[in-house]
């Protein structure tokens, strides 16, 4: 808790705080158990400077203790407003705001929310456009080669060509081969299968191989 | 001295090095005790080993003689093929269709394989050859059936017997010269017709740059189809077709559980393929609607050098099996619409006689189809 300064109390135990600054000190006090110590002690001290003050011999010059006493807070008040002056000019120039980095995050957080809400609210299929849009883009401006996802080398897969049919999986590669023959037809199934028809060369028998998935 | 014989060491390991395989590394074949067909002869010559780096490269020749030890016909026969440490997933099989072996009779089987594994891999026999299905000229089917080679095998056999029976009437309306003519034009629409090496990954994530489209199936309607495609979308980019939703609808008066869907796209240039196809199992009522949905990837890698660009696709029903066992298949008036005629394959059937014809003749040709 920051305590206001010796000042501002005894301003405040002299009544010549502005309004806010009153509110201000006043909502400490009433919380700030020291503070209160030294308003009180402020209090003491003024009463027992009235006390003496009644009790000192008439004024030269028509004054008035009273008198005096304002013309003395009057310029304390100003000396305390010429410092805050010159305090200033002592101060650097206040930078600009640091916006930079703060705006930035800002900027940031906000595209990010925005492109999250912006993906979920599109279309699966808009999305998947969307994408395959900005990896072309990728492509063909920036000129980055990326793949995107290869075939893993873990993932299943058969081909056909009239050469052979294979099944590969984890590197590794099962292929049924093709004889000599006059010419196949190649096919394939999306249930996970190649194969290949031709007439062998050598025995004239219709001949099919396949190679399959695992679960087939 | 000692760092010259590391070195030295090194590049001795990464040279290839080629071996005769050793027995332990033969395929171990492996039929049932009641199986319909005996091994009668294995033959792996030319079968060999590599190493390549830290790869064993497996070069498997197997020319095996089967003989029919059953009484009925074979028509089909299916062998499943399996590397338990090579790939733990992926299987592969051998089909041989349009068979006509009698009881007791023999006929050969070729398999040609090739594994890659890492140098370290356990020594267990890397190969296991079994009997998936024989299918007989009844229908009737012996096997396990792991790979669904009893439906895969009777759709090639009613393919056959569709086309044998075509140029049986060709034969017997147009005589001998219909019949040559029919096959110098079958023999031009398969060298025609283009086609393309293709992949198929699990899941549904594409690798392409190019932006991602819905794209919406067009349909080929064939009037006797017990299935009409009502709507269907994939997701295109680029060279890359995924995850193909389809609804179809069972305008039969019979329950369907199993369909194909044939798929073709269409490039930037105009060019069509037949890509794959989308099958589906399902429990389809008459009058029902149903979804096909499957979570794959087509990836055509290049065509010609040229990186592919679908721009459209195109559906057709290709087979339809029902709830009783049944088949539908499209006739060959479907398949002679210049949209199919332009990029589906003869059938095997087709192919096999139209090899009998440019290799052996008209008459060996007429032979054969006298033969069924």
């Amino acid at each position: 808790m920051k305590h206001p300064a010796e000042v501002q109390l005894a301003l405040f135990t002299g009544g010549d705080l502005g309004r806010w600054e009153r509110w201000r000190v006043a909502r400490h006090i009433a919380r700030c158990a020291p503070c209160q110590n030294q308003i009180q002690a402020l209090r003491d001290a003024g009463a027992e400077l009235r006390e003496l003050a009644a009790e000192m011999p008439e004024l030269p010059n028509n004054l008035t203790w009273n008198r005096l006493s304002q013309e003395i807070t009057g310029n304390i008040r100003v000396g305390l407003a010429a410092g805050e002056a010159i305090a200033l000019f002592d101060k650097p120039a206040p930078s600009k705001p640091r916006l930079g980095w703060h705006a930035a995050l800002v900027l940031l957080g906000a595209t990010a929310i925005f492109a999250v809400a912006f993906w979920t609210s599109l279309p699966p299929q808009q999305a998947d456009h969307l994408l395959a849009s900005l990896k072309r883009i990728r492509t063909e401006r920036i000129g980055t080669l990326i793949r995107a996802v290869p075939a893993a080398t873990d993932e299943a897969m058969v081909e056909a060509s009239s050469s052979g049919i294979e099944v590969k999986e984890n590197g590794r590669t099962l292929s049924l081969m093709q004889p000599h023959s006059d010419g196949s037809t190649v096919s394939v199934s999306m249930e996970g299968s190649a194969g290949v028809r031709f007439v062998d060369a050598d025995t004239g028998q219709v001949t099919t191989n396949k190679v399959y998935y695992a679960d087939q | 001295m000692r760092i010259s014989s590391v070195l030295l060491a090194s590049v001795c390991a990464l040279l290839p090095w080629n071996g005769v395989l050793s027995a332990a590394a033969l395929p171990k074949i492996d039929f049932p005790s009641d199986s319909p067909v005996d091994l009668l002869a294995a033959d792996y010559s030319g079968s060999n080993e590599t190493v390549r780096g830290g790869a064993l490269l497996l070069d498997f020749h197997a020319a095996l003689s089967l003989r029919n030890s059953s009484q009925r016909k074979i028509r089909g026969i299916t062998l499943l093929v399996s590397a338990q440490d090579v790939t733990p997933g992926g299987k592969g099989s051998v089909t041989i269709t349009s068979l006509d072996v009698g009881p007791q009779d023999t006929f050969p089987v070729r398999i040609d394989l090739r594994l890659l594994r890492p140098l370290q891999a356990s020594a267990n026999v890397p190969v296991q050859i079994g009997l998936d299905g024989v299918l007989f000229d009844d229908l009737s089917f012996y096997g396990p059936d792991k790979l669904s080679s009893r439906r895969t095998m009777t759709l090639a056999e009613w393919e056959a017997r569709r086309d044998r029976r075509y140029f049986k009437s060709v034969l017997a309306s147009g005589g001998p010269e219909r019949l040559r003519q029919e096959m110098l034009e079958s023999l031009t629409h398969e060298a025609d017709r283009p086609s393309l090496d293709v992949q198929v990954v699990r899941g549904g994530r594409a690798t392409n740059f190019e932006p991602e489209k819905q794209v919406k199936f067009a349909f080929l309607r064939m009037p006797d189809s017990p299935v009409e495609p009502v709507d269907g979308m994939a997701r295109i980019a680029g060279n890359e077709a995924r995850a193909p939703r389809l609804e179809v609808l069972n305008r039969s008066d019979r329950a369907i559980r199993y369909l194909e869907v044939a798929w073709i796209l269409q490039d930037r240039a105009g060019r069509e393929f037949l890509a794959g196809s989308v099958p589906a199992e399902l429990n389809l009522a008459p009058g029902q609607k149903s979804r096909i949905f499957e979570d794959a990837t087509l990836k055509f890698p290049q065509l010609r050098a040229q990186p592919m660009a679908i721009e459209g696709m195109t559906g057709f029903v290709s087979s339809v099996e029902y709830a009783d066992g049944t088949l539908w298949i499209p006739t060959r008036g479907d398949l002679e619409s210049p949209e199919l005629q332009r990029v589906v394959a003869p059938s095997d059937e087709e192919q096999r006689l139209a090899q009998i014809y440019r290799k052996r003749g008209l008459k060996a040709l007429i032979a054969e189809l006298n033969k069924f």
